[in-house]
C-alpha cells in the first residue's frame, strides 16, 4: 500500500497544530469548555493522523516513551494531586489553587494536575488499543 | 432583516444536510457514501459556526474547530480502507 | 484514611504499569500492594468497629452535593474479606500465571479490579457505585478474555452483553431515582424517599436495580452469563472473580434494599425471598449435571448466592447478621475450592472428573485442603458453612419463613451430595490411568502455600464464629436501622 505524500506532507504541518490545540483545550478546561479527557483525545487523533500518514512504525519511533508509561505517569500525578492537599490538613482530593495565576497558563492547582493526569492516561490508552490494533 | 438572514442561512445549511444525507443512504457506491459523510460534517462544523455567532455562544467555536481538525481523519482512514479493498 | 482502599491498589496498578517490561518487579509489587492493602483493610475494620460508621467527603465538598466515601461495619467486613483474597490469590498467581498473561498486563487488571471493587463497597454514592461497577467491569472484561484462547472469547462475550445490560438498566434506574429525589447520595436518598408520594414509583425502580444488580450477582433467572464464562479463563482468574465479583453485585443489593427502599418490603423482599429460593435450587440442580470441576464449582457459586439474598429477604437483624457471616464464610471457602481445583488440574492435567482420580492416595495433602472448604460449603459442623446456616436457619424459624428454611436445608443436603461426587470421582476412586497419576509433575510451594493459608482462614471462621457472629451482628445493627447511616454521614436525624 503506498503512502500519500500529500497525506504525509500535511500531516507533519498538522499534527504540531493540534497537539498545541489539544493542550490548550486541557489548560481552558476547569471553568469552561475542555478539559483532559478532551484534550487527550484530541491529541491522540494528531498522533493517528502521523500513523496514518506515515506508519504505526514511525508512531512509536516518535513517541519518546511506551504508551503504557503515559498511563501509568497519568494515574501517579491524578493520585499526587488528590494527596497534596491532605499535607495542607484537608480532605483527600481538595482543590488547591496557587495565589497567582501563571502568564500564558492561567490558574494553577491541583485540579489542573488532576487533569494533566486524565489527558496523559487518555493519550496512553487510547493510543495504545490504536496502535495493538494496527500492528496485527 | 438580520434576524431573517440568519434563518436563510440556517435553513440552506439544513436542507445541504438533508441532501447529503439522502446521498449517504442511497450510495449507491462506497465512495459515495464516505464523501457524503465528509460533507455532512463540513455542513455540520458551518451550522455549529452559524449557530455560535447568532446566539454569541463562543464556548461552541472550539466545537467546530476539534470538528474541523478530527472529521478529516475519518475520511482518509476510509480511503485507506478502500484502497486496500480495490 | 479510609480512601486508602482505593488509593493503595491505584498507586501498585501504576507502578505494575511502570514496570511492564520486568515481571519480576510486578510480581514482587503485587504481593507488596495486597498485603499493604491488607493491613489498611485491617486497621480500617477496627477503627470502625470502634468509632462507628467513618465517612470521607471527596474534595471538601459537603456530603449531599460531592461524593461521600462512607465505611460501615458492612463495608470494612467486606473490604477486608476482599483483601485477603486478593492476598492469597496474588500469592498464587506468583506461580500459576503464564508469562505471556503477565506480558498482557495480568496485575496491573488486577489492581485496577481492586480497586473498582473496593470502591463499590465504600462509596457513598450511587452514581459513584455505578463508575466503580465500570472500573470493576472493565478489568475483568480483559482478565476474563486475557490469553485470547477460543473459549475464552466466547464466555467473554456472554460476560460483556450480559452485563453491558446490566448497566444499561443500572444507568436508566439511576436516571429515573434522580427525577424522582433530585439526589444519589445515599444518606439523602434514604432520607427523602420515605417522604415522597410515589409509592409505586419508588417499587418500580427498586425492581429496575433489583435486575441491574441480580444480573451482575448471578440471581435467578439472570445466572446464564456466569456458568457460560467463570470456567474458560485460569482458574486463578475465576478464583478471583468467584470471591469478588459476584459479591459486590450481592453487596450492592445489600445497601438499596436496607438503606433506600424499604418503603414496601412486604412486597420487594418477598420477591427477594422467592428469588432466593429458586437461585438456590436452580444453582444446586445445576451443578448435579456437571462433571467439569469448575463448571461445576460455578454452578454452586449461583446456589450460594441464594443463601446470601435469603437473609436479605427476610430482613430481620438476625437474618441479615447471619447473610453477612454467610458472605465471609462463602467468599472463602468458594476462592479456595477453586484454587483447589487449580492445583488438582496442574498436577493431573484435566479438569474433568471421569478422567481424574485417585489423589488422595498419592496426595493426601490435596484431598486435606479440598475436603475442609468442600464440608465447609455443605454445612457440616465444626466449619464456618455450618454455623452461617444455622444462623440463617434460626433468623428462618423467628420469622415462621419455614418454607425458604426448608429449601436451604435441601439444598445444603444436595451440595454435600455435590461435594460427595467430586470427592468420590476425583480424589477416591481408582485413577483411569494410573501410568500418567503415577508422574504428575511437581506443584510450586506457591500454590501450596497460598491455598492453606486460605483454608486456613477459612477455618478460623468456623473456630472464631462467635466473635465474627458478634461483629456481623453489629453490622446488620447498622444495616437494619438507616437513620444511623444517615446521621453519620448527613449529620442530621431523620
Amino acid at each position: 500500500m503506498h503512502r500519500s505524500i500529500l497525506l504525509s506532507a500535511a500531516a507533519r504541518y498538522l499534527m504540531p497544530l493540534m497537539l498545541v490545540f489539544s493542550v490548550f483545550l486541557l489548560i481552558r478546561g476547569h471553568n469552561e469548555v475542555g478539559g483532559g479527557f478532551v484534550g487527550g483525545l484530541v491529541a491522540t487523533s494528531a498522533l493517528m493522523l502521523y500513523a496514518i500518514a506515515l506508519s504505526p512504525a514511525a508512531l512509536r519511533k516518535l513517541l519518546p516513551v511506551e504508551p503504557h508509561l503515559l498511563v501509568s505517569a497519568g494515574l501517579i500525578s491524578a493520585l499526587v494531586s488528590g494527596l497534596i492537599p491532605m499535607l495542607a490538613g484537608k480532605p483527600f482530593m481538595t482543590g488547591l489553587w496557587l495565589k497567582y495565576p501563571i502568564p500564558v497558563i492561567g490558574k494553577v492547582g491541583t485540579p489542573l494536575l488532576f487533569d494533566t493526569g486524565v489527558y496523559l492516561v487518555v493519550i496512553g490508552v487510547v493510543t495504545w488499543i490504536l496502535l495493538t490494533l494496527a500492528e496485527e | 432583516m438580520s434576524e431573517l438572514i440568519w434563518n436563510l442561512i440556517l435553513l440552506i445549511l439544513s436542507a445541504g444536510l438533508v441532501f447529503a444525507f439522502i446521498r449517504l443512504a442511497r450510495g449507491p457506491y462506497l465512495p459515495d457514501r464516505v464523501i457524503a459523510l465528509d460533507l455532512i460534517s463540513i455542513l455540520a462544523m458551518g451550522f455549529i459556526l452559524v449557530y455560535a455567532v447568532r446566539f454569541n455562544q463562543p464556548s461552541f467555536l472550539d466545537v467546530a474547530i476539534i470538528l474541523a481538525i478530527i472529521s478529516f481523519l475519518g475520511t482518509v482512514a476510509f480511503a485507506y480502507y478502500i484502497e486496500r479493498r480495490w | 484514611m479510609i480512601a486508602l482502599p482505593i488509593l493503595l491498589p491505584l498507586l501498585f496498578g501504576a507502578l505494575c504499569l511502570m514496570a511492564w517490561q520486568n515481571p519480576r518487579w510486578q510480581k514482587a509489587f503485587s504481593l507488596l500492594g495486597t498485603a499493604a492493602q491488607f493491613g489498611a483493610a485491617i486497621w480500617l475494620l477496627i477503627r470502625v468497629q470502634q468509632n462507628g460508621i467513618q465517612h470521607l467527603q471527596v474534595g471538601n465538598w459537603p456530603a449531599p452535593f460531592g461524593i461521600v466515601l462512607v465505611v460501615d461495619l458492612l463495608s470494612a467486613i467486606m473490604v477486608t474479606v476482599a483483601a485477603a483474597v486478593a492476598l492469597v490469590v496474588a500469592a498464587y498467581s506468583q506461580a500459576a500465571i503464564d508469562s505471556p498473561r503477565v506480558q498482557y498486563g495480568y496485575y496491573p487488571l488486577f489492581f485496577f479490579l481492586l480497586m473498582g471493587v473496593n470502591g463499590a463497597f465504600i462509596t457513598g454514592d450511587l452514581f459513584n457505585l455505578y463508575v466503580w461497577f465500570e472500573v470493576m467491569l472493565m478489568s475483568s472484561f480483559v482478565m476474563l478474555a486475557l490469553g485470547g484462547e477460543r473459549p475464552q472469547i466466547e464466555g467473554a462475550i456472554k460476560y460483556v452483553i450480559l452485563n453491558l445490560l446490566s448497566s444499561t438498566l443500572f444507568l436508566s434506574a439511576l436516571g429515573l431515582l434522580y427525577n424522582l429525589a433530585g439526589t444519589l447520595n445515599m444518606a439523602d436518598l434514604a432520607l427523602r424517599l420515605p417522604g415522597l408520594e410515589t409509592g409505586n414509583q419508588i417499587t418500580l425502580i427498586a425492581m429496575l436495580f433489583l435486575v441491574a444488580f441480580g444480573i451482575k450477582s448471578a440471581i435467578f433467572p439472570l445466572f446464564f452469563w456466569l456458568p457460560a464464562s467463570y470456567h474458560t479463563p485460569p482458574v486463578t482468574i475465576t478464583a478471583l472473580f468467584s470471591g469478588l465479583l459476584t459479591k459486590v453485585g450481592v453487596y450492592a443489593l445489600f445497601r438499596v434494599f436496607t438503606l433506600l427502599f424499604v418503603q414496601d418490603t412486604a412486597y420487594t423482599h418477598t420477591i427477594l425471598l422467592i428469588i432466593a429460593g429458586f437461585t438456590m435450587v436452580t444453582g444446586v440442580f445445576g451443578a448435579a449435571a456437571q462433571t467439569d470441576l469448575r463448571r461445576l464449582l460455578s454452578f454452586h457459586i449461583i446456589s450460594q448466592i441464594g443463601y446470601l439474598l435469603m437473609g436479605l429477604g427476610m430482613f430481620s437483624q438476625p437474618a441479615l447478621a447471619a447473610s453477612i457471616y454467610f458472605m465471609v464464610h462463602v467468599i472463602l471457602a468458594k476462592t479456595s475450592l477453586f484454587l483447589v481445583a487449580g492445583i488438582v488440574e496442574k498436577m493431573e492435567g484435566s479438569y474433568n472428573l471421569k478422567e481424574l482420580g485417585g489423589i488422595y492416595s498419592t496426595r493426601f495433602g490435596v484431598a486435606l485442603l479440598f475436603l475442609l472448604p468442600a464440608l465447609s460449603l455443605a454445612g457440616l459442623p465444626p466449619l464456618s458453612g455450618f454455623f452461617a446456616k444455622l444462623a440463617l436457619v434460626v433468623a428462618g424459624f423467628d420469622l415462621h419463613q419455614y418454607a425458604i428454611v426448608a429449601v436451604g436445608l435441601g439444598v445444603s443436603l444436595m451440595t454435600l451430595y455435590s461435594m460427595t461426587k467430586i470427592w468420590n470421582e476425583a480424589f477416591w476412586k481408582e485413577p483411569k490411568d494410573p501410568i500418567r497419576h503415577a508422574k504428575h509433575k511437581p506443584i510450586s510451594s506457591w500454590l501450596w502455600a497460598s491455598t492453606a493459608v486460605l483454608v486456613f482462614i477459612s477455618l478460623l471462621a468456623g473456630l472464631l464464629a462467635e466473635p465474627l457472629l458478634n461483629l456481623a451482628n453489629q453490622a446488620a445493627a447498622q444495616l437494619a436501622d438507616p437513620s444511623i447511616y444517615i446521621q453519620a454521614v448527613l449529620g442530621v436525624a431523620p
